[in-house]
């Protein structure tokens, strides 16, 4: 079945870049405005030869990193606090759920008149624009765990932080890796616009490079970079956290 | 006059319901030796479950109070631990460190956690299934699982809040024997909620019969037969027809 699958897959993608290299060869359009898969293949190998590739995938993903990571850390506080003090989600709950709205790139000016055009400016984007999906999946996890967990660890001598890290995120953890992985989504787009309007290093610096230079070969082949970093990090990393968790508990 | 290990007055507790306030508990007064097996019996709804929750601590009554050694209690605490329904076991935990838990929580080292835990683990026929996870396990493995678990906190009262509902004919009979010979070798103090006549009959050294709404404690039951008991026990058939009498018209009050 999966060996099936996987044939599939590689099919497909075998045929797409055979039709794509027919259209190019068709010379419907100039190879400037639609290059070959050859001419994004070398483009791709050019850019990792001359490490230029590297040092954009490197900048960006380290970026990605720190920010995802302060916004796991401050969505799970946060999320918390509103699953289990009523004011608090009151209040704060109602501010989360309007920020959520807000699309990554559009804190992009506020954070270079605050930050200017510094790492710290991407990194910041990259956290506020992921935190508040996984605030949001802690607090709807916490909130659905089932009361008996807590009471019997209450009961058990469980209190304050020995409570929030024994039960409250591990029993909420099927949720939060919802949150984690909607939360990469967004930290993902975040830094890949951030990087394009702050033209700062790194893939979206790469992608504006290519821009200027007129090579829209570099654009394809700095996208095809972008998605398939995307697909490694949810399919393996995601992918295998989740198994894990939803095997241990029994739901798959 | 030998102090009580556990005692309620009075206790009181009413629930929300619609718009009105129902009284559920209407003034519980009931004492419990060291030692004692206490089955509590009751209408449903009449707030037995309601009445172990207060025990443990776990919710407050509206009047009353609970004298755990003489001294008045408030809040949960590790001498009287809770073994629910559902067992309540933590999927993400494999069955030693749910067993563990309660340790861990205490700050005890891990080696010393697990010679505990082992002893438990044993007693309960668990060793097996240390390193499962719960889901692999049937529900009447769960239950030994919640059992050891609150067992290895060494409580001076254990509470059990129907915690063989959900059991299977067989499993069910078998723990009833197992559970007579824990108490018989930890000597705890147990207070069981059970609607089950039959059971409370082969588990108890008395069952306490509570009534309908607003509840109290009818009638307390001396059991004096011979261990271990089961349901089949031709002895318990009187007893179980006693406290069945005593029962009918408080579930007919109920409906």
């Amino acid at each position: 079945m999966a060996k099936n699958l996987l044939a599939k897959k590689i099919g497909f993608y075998i045929i797409l870049v055979i039709v794509w290299q027919a259209i190019s060869m068709a010379d419907i359009w100039p190879n400037n405005i639609f290059p070959s898969p050859y001419e994004v293949a070398e483009d791709l190998v050019y850019t990792g030869a001359d490490g230029s590739l590297f040092y954009g995938i490197g900048t960006s993903i380290l970026r990605l990193v720190i920010g995802l990571a302060m916004a796991i850390v401050g969505g799970i506080v946060l999320g918390i606090f509103m699953a289990r003090v009523e004011v608090v989600n009151q209040t704060i709950g109602s501010l989360v759920l309007g920020l959520q709205s807000i699309p990554s790139v559009a804190w992009v000016p506020l954070a270079i008149l605050w930050f200017g055009l510094t790492d710290a400016g991407i990194i910041f984007v990259t956290a506020i624009g992921a935190v508040f999906a996984v605030t949001i999946n802690t607090y709807t996890g916490v909130k659905n765990i089932d009361p008996h967990y807590v009471e019997a660890a209450r009961n058990m001598g469980a209190k304050g932080s020995q409570l929030i890290t024994n039960v409250l995120i591990p029993a909420a953890f099927p949720y939060m890796i919802s949150g984690f992985k909607q939360g990469w989504a967004f930290a993902w787009r975040g830094v890949i616009g951030a990087e394009l309007l702050f033209s700062f290093l790194g893939l979206g610096f790469l992608l504006n490079v290519g821009r200027q230079l007129n090579d829209v070969s570099q654009v394809i082949a700095i996208m095809l970079v972008i998605m398939m970093i995307g697909i490694a990090v949810d399919g393996v990393i995601f992918k295998k956290l989740e198994d894990k968790v939803m095997s241990r508990w029994g739901l798959r | 006059m030998k102090m009580a290990k556990l005692e309620t007055k009075g206790i009181v507790k009413h629930f929300a319901h619609e718009s009105h306030k129902l009284m559920a508990l209407g003034g519980v007064d009931l004492k419990v030796e060291d030692g004692d097996f206490v089955c509590l019996v009751g209408p449903s709804g009449c707030g037995k479950s309601t009445f172990l929750r207060i025990v443990a601590g776990l919710e407050t009554p509206d009047e009353g109070e609970i004298l755990f050694d003489g001294k008045p209690v408030t809040t949960t605490g590790p001498e009287r631990i809770m073994v629910f329904q559902e067992g309540a076991l933590f999927p993400w935990l494999r069955v030693q460190d749910n067993v563990e838990f309660g340790l861990k929580m205490a700050g005890i080292p891990k080696e010393e956690r697990a010679q505990i835990s082992k002893r438990y683990l044993d007693m309960m026929q668990l060793t097996k299934f240390a390193n499962s996870f719960t889901y692999q396990l049937s529900t009447g493995m769960r239950q030994r699982v919640a059992i050891a678990r609150a067992l290895v906190m060494d409580p001076d009262v254990l509470l059990m809040d129907e915690p063989f509902a959900a059991l299977d004919a067989q499993t069910r009979d078998l723990l009833l024997v197992e559970m007579q010979l824990i108490w018989e070798k930890t000597k705890k103090t147990i207070l069981f909620v059970t609607h089950n006549v039959a059971e409370a009959a082969v588990l108890g050294t008395k069952v306490a019969i509570f009534s309908n709404r607003p509840s109290k404690i009818k009638k307390l039951v001396p059991v004096d037969f011979k261990r271990p008991r089961t349901p089949e026990d031709e002895n318990l058939l009187g007893l179980q027809q006693e406290i069945l009498s005593e029962l009918r018209p408080e579930v007919k009050k109920s409906k």
